[in-house]
């Protein structure tokens, strides 16, 4: 208790350091409020793309970049965005299958160094040794889903999101190279979460209600809400083992990754001017890390912003074109 | 429609006479559709009359059959165009692996209305968003000024207003692909569908769609649900996200066959 209520505060503080660009004296910024009374953080608030889960261990405890790193990054983003806009590949360029550059929506970069604040260092806590066998002899030792390395027996040899089922709590909103829309809109005793893709929403009751039966078990969990002053804290349980932490919530390698059911998320939902809501999140999950970690995603409103329709199943022509390809190449070789 | 028009005349005059009453009535609050709603009845299986019939896998025994219904369409009659029609039987006779509902599609509009899965209105002042329990479909209405579809989709573009006591919400933009029943009822890209929602009593809306396509209908038709609040006290949207019931109809082709 004493512990987690220490973790939260010491994320605040370097969250209120972040929001405002550097660490100066902090003005508290009172949002305006929905005709009943609630603090009113409502609408469409994107991700930008850019800051590493974790730190790079040169950086140490340094969670923000200097004004000349900055500087560099925003140069960086600038050309990125010269090269994003071109409708075609220049001559001589490396072109890959991903999608066309113009899709991409990488945002503007912080000055975050990690999208981890706590613990300090900006890295993740350690593993727990019952995890790591389960990492390590997860599917006969293959590795968990998301380390995919080209295995095409069934649709279950792919992760989530390939087959299109969810990205997870976090990974619906972990930015990432396009459709980083979340949408905000709330109702007397009801906050709505909306996450572009894969087209999820998450209608958080605020009525102290409490979650659901321990049976039942859901890829984006059981959630509620209350305020705390300006702020609206949800706190997650009922997931299901399947998903993982990370981009996307694949399982790529080098992500925090797969976690139990016994995972618990208390997201922190702050204001903290007319255009930034800080998105600050406590992972807590004594069976996967040795200790709770905190990471902080300061999302920009953006009204022009608009959010399309994410149809990933209905046009997952890639799922059929996998396992049949593969097939074709079993039956090419035993000609 | 006399009634209503008239009544509509005297308010209007009334309006015009008392100044500060009209400003009372731009302000005053709009019907509350919040809530989890759900409708009762087998419009899923048919929007038509139906008898019960067996279901498309004899293997489920009666389980999978259809119950049988009353439809909601205005007048039971879909006015289809001859080629449409044939479609509509062919549609029919493939639903085991055509229907998209079987594939764990986008629903669509009107079908994720009346689909047998809660959805629950959130509504501001400013947007109101319905989401869907089924697939996790949802869509947002937007109450500003109108917008054109961006692109083509399942769930279309919405673009809603009131008038009156009525949330009338203009659907374009649908990609025609989601079917509008288990039957095998369908529309093309050129579908246009205007919904009305209508509060009657607390616990009660009434849902009425208009429905046009020039390539698929000879003329607009309309179908009719009441909506019924979910009353529990832990009434909340669970999951239903359909993809793994799905992936063995639509990839079990393609997977490797173990010799065991």
């Amino acid at each position: 208790m004493s512990r987690r209520f220490l973790t939260s505060m010491s994320a605040l503080a370097v969250a209120i350091g972040l929001a405002s660009g550097q660490v100066k004296s902090v003005k508290t910024y009172t949002p305006p409020k929905t005709p009943w009374g609630d603090p009113d953080i409502q609408g469409i608030w994107p991700g930008n793309m850019g800051t590493p889960m974790q730190r790079p261990a040169n950086l140490k405890d340094r969670a923000l970049y200097t004004d000349e790193e900055f500087a560099q990054r925003q140069e960086q983003a600038r050309k990125q965005a010269l090269t994003d806009t071109q409708e075609f590949a220049s001559e001589n360029a490396k072109v890959s299958i991903g999608p066309p550059s113009y899709w991409t929506e990488r945002g503007k970069p912080t000055r975050q160094t990690s999208l981890i604040v706590d613990p300090p260092d900006g890295r993740l806590p350690p593993l727990t040794p019952e995890e790591q066998k389960f990492r390590k002899e997860a599917r006969g030792g293959r590795g968990v889903t998301g380390e995919w390395r080209g295995e095409a027996d069934s649709y279950e040899d792919m992760n989530l999101y390939y087959r299109c089922i969810s990205r997870g709590l976090l990974g619906s909103v972990i930015p990432v190279v396009y459709n980083n829309g979340n949408q905000i809109v709330q109702s007397p005793g009801y906050v709505a979460f909306r996450n572009e893709m894969i087209h999820e929403t998450r209608v958080i009751p605020l009525d102290g209600r409490p979650h659901v039966g321990s049976s039942i078990q859901m890829y984006m969990g059981d959630s509620r809400g209350h305020w705390e002053g300006n702020t609206l804290v949800v706190e997650t349980t009922n997931f299901t083992d399947k998903t993982s932490i990370g981009s996307n919530g694949a399982g790529y390698p080098g992500d925090p990754g797969h976690h139990s059911a016994a995972l618990r998320l208390t997201e922190r939902f702050t204001r903290v001017d007319a255009t930034t809501l800080n998105y600050q999140v406590t992972i807590d999950d004594p069976k996967t890390w040795t200790k709770p970690w905190t990471i902080l995603i300061p999302l920009a409103q953006n009204s022009n912003y608009q959010m399309i329709e994410y149809a990933c199943h209905e046009g997952n022509y890639a799922m059929g074109d996998i396992l049949s390809g593969a097939r074709a190449q079993e039956a090419a070789k035993s000609k | 429609m006399l009634n209503s028009s008239l009544f509509a005349t005297v308010a209007v005059l009334s309006l015009a006479a008392i100044p500060a009453s009209a400003q009372a009535q731009a302000a005053r609050p709009k019907p509350n559709l919040n809530g989890i709603w759900e409708y009762i009845g087998t419009a899923n299986w048919d929007i038509q009359d139906h008898s019960a019939y067996q279901g498309p896998l004899q293997d489920l025994g009666a389980i999978g059959a259809a119950p049988a219904g009353q439809g909601i369409v205005e007048g039971n009659e879909i006015p289809y165009l001859p080629a449409a029609a044939a479609k509509k039987k062919q549609n029919f006779a493939n639903r085991r692996t055509t229907d998209p509902e079987a594939k764990c599609y986008m629903p669509g509009i009107p079908r994720a209305t009346y689909m047998p899965f809660p959805f629950q209105i959130v509504q501001s002042p400013k947007d109101i968003l319905m989401v869907y329990e089924y697939a996790s479909a949802n869509r947002a209405i937007n109450m500003g000024k109108p917008i054109e579809a961006p692109t083509d989709t399942w769930m279309g573009t919405s673009n809603g207003r009131w008038e009156g006591d009525t949330l009338v919400v203009d659907v374009t933009g649908l990609n025609g692909l989601a079917w509008f029943d288990r039957a095998g009822n369908f529309a093309s890209d050129q579908l246009h569908v205007v919904e009305r929602f209508t509060k009657a009593g607390n616990d009660r809306i009434n849902y009425e769609a208009t429905i046009e396509d020039p390539k698929t209908f000879s003329r607009s038709w309309k179908i009719s649900v009441p909506l019924y609040r979910r009353a529990e006290k832990n009434a909340q949207l669970l999951e239903f996200k359909c993809v793994e019931f799905a992936e063995e109809l639509l990839y079990g082709q393609f997977k490797k066959q173990t010799s065991k």
